[in-house]
């Protein structure tokens, strides 16, 4: 074969791996979008509980308010350090930052490849493909199993307890571990203040914004944010939650 | 608490509901998809390895290489979710935890869900109803980083660079802003509840800046992984300590 005659047959089999990966990608993620929302509305559905569609969207309104600018910012931020096939991967798995992101760049060290070729791109694919197959096992196994039979044997009055504090003893870490991997100090006093302010002197005095107060809080503290940012400082890309 | 949920929609057991069989089949269907996106792409990438200058035995290396990476994140997150089996059952935290989304957005999505309802995340009044709201709201909202991801892909694929062209400080400030704000918000309003949630909150937060410290001070680069389970577990371990010495109000 000649070299312009090898060339051809790469990209066609580089493309039909494009092809393979972004149908079978979208497929499958689809499919668990909709088995991901098929549980809650079974429940809505099946359940005789007098849960009203307002209901529903109140809470969703509430939910969205406070994170809808992150469902396109992850993914644009993503994209570049994932390419095109990973994408599908990743967000349905989850834990990108703290486990998908390693488990790549470690790939690509192990075989010399480097970040942005068709090898470290290839690499940092099995890479997640690797991490998939840990992560899935080991909840099936260690949540499912395990976790399940754990919690049916630790005495009741502990299990209430726990589920009673679980909230504020998750809310603490993440605020902290968040601040600190954000290393945006001034963002911080600010969400912090306008928080305080909203939450216990704006909401006492408007009860009605009780329900969406935290949307309140998040689109305050976007906008003094951006007004006061820093004009020196670089812009460094954001570490994001999942 | 709304009027119009019945009677069995205020029973506070949460677990009935929520370890229904139907929704172990629906989580076992995600993983299924996931199990199968995997086989599909592995075979995908060794049709297609030769053209990426890549060899079999690279591609094996990398699996290898990209599971054994993952253990470690894998059982925090394991850990984490164990912790919150008691809140959503055992379906839901399998998937909306373990899988789509993470503790700290998940957890946010259905306290701000219940708050909604005019209840708290795991309280008195954490009932069936306020769960089953709770778990649609989760699931919602994780549908929209599944549904940004489906419609972006094939656009930033086309090489739009108008999304990559999105002012840099804008991309950094903004999405910065929102996480913390909106995390901030909920971390703030915990300390307007019993003296308890006050220090649950406290010890929680304290026991992540040991260990994201001694992560940075030492070589223990895991304790930046298991710094949430670590910080959960102490904190509840305090938060059971002050409950059952009396520091809740009677209920």
């Amino acid at each position: 074969m000649s070299a312009a005659e090898t060339a051809v047959t790469q990209n066609a089999s580089l493309a039909e791996f494009d092809r393979t990966t972004s149908r079978w990608g979208q497929l499958t993620m689809g499919v668990a979008l909709l088995l991901s929302l098929a549980a809650p509305l079974y429940l809505v559905l099946s359940t005789d509980l007098g849960i009203t569609a307002s209901m529903i969207w109140t809470a969703y309104l509430a939910v969205a308010a406070a994170f809808f600018v992150l469902w396109f910012v992850e993914p644009i931020t993503y994209y570049p350090v994932l390419g095109p096939a990973a994408m599908y991967q990743a967000f349905m798995i989850g834990n990108i930052a703290n486990k998908l992101l390693p488990s790549a760049l470690v790939a690509q060290a192990a075989i010399g490849a480097k970040a942005g070729t068709k090898r470290g791109e290839f690499a940092a694919l099995m890479a997640i493909c690797g991490a998939a197959m840990v992560h899935v096992l080991s909840m099936l196994f260690f949540v499912g199993i395990l976790g399940t039979w754990l919690v049916s044997v630790i005495p009741t009055d502990i299990v209430d307890v726990a589920r009673l504090y679980i909230f504020p003893a998750i809310i603490g870490g993440v605020l902290v571990q968040l601040i600190v991997t954000m290393k945006q100090p001034r963002v911080t006093v600010i969400a912090v203040v306008v928080a305080a302010l909203v939450l216990f002197v704006l909401v006492p005095a408007v009860p009605a914004l009780a329900k969406p107060a935290t949307g309140v809080v998040v689109l305050i503290t976007a906008v003094l944010a951006w007004f006061l940012r820093s004009r020196t400082a670089t812009a460094t890309p954001t570490t994001l939650v999942n | 608490m709304e009027t119009a949920l019945t009677p069995e929609g205020l029973s506070t057991d949460i677990l009935a509901i929520a370890n229904l069989p139907v929704l172990w089949v629906l989580a076992l269907g995600v993983f299924g998809a996931i199990i199968v996106q995997s086989l599909v792409y592995m075979k995908a990438a060794k049709k297609a390895g030769p053209a990426a200058d890549i060899s079999p035995e690279e591609l094996r290396t990398s699996f290898r290489a990209g599971a054994i990476a993952a253990i470690g994140p894998s059982l925090a997150v394991v850990l984490v979710s164990i912790a919150l089996l008691t809140l959503f059952g055992t379906p839901a935290v399998l998937v909306r935890i373990g899988l789509v989304g993470s503790a700290a957005t998940e957890s946010a999505s259905a306290s701000l869900a219940a708050g909604t309802m005019g209840a708290t995340l795991g309280g008195p009044d954490y009932t069936q109803a306020v769960f089953v709201v709770a778990f649609m709201a989760m699931s919602l909202s994780g549908a929209g980083w599944m549904l940004a991801t489906l419609i972006l892909t094939p656009i930033l694929r086309r090489g739009d660079t108008k999304l990559r062209r999105v002012n840099p400080a804008l991309m950094a400030i903004v999405p910065a802003a929102a996480l913390i704000g909106a995390f901030a918000s909920l971390g703030i309003a915990e300390l307007g509840k019993t003296p308890v949630h006050v220090l649950a909150v406290i010890v929680s937060a304290v026991t992540m800046g040991v260990c994201i410290l001694l992560a940075t001070r030492t070589s223990a680069t895991w304790l930046r992984e298991w710094g949430l389970g670590i910080s959960i577990i102490v904190g509840l371990i305090a938060a059971y300590v002050a409950h059952t010495s009396g520091m809740a109000p009677a209920a």
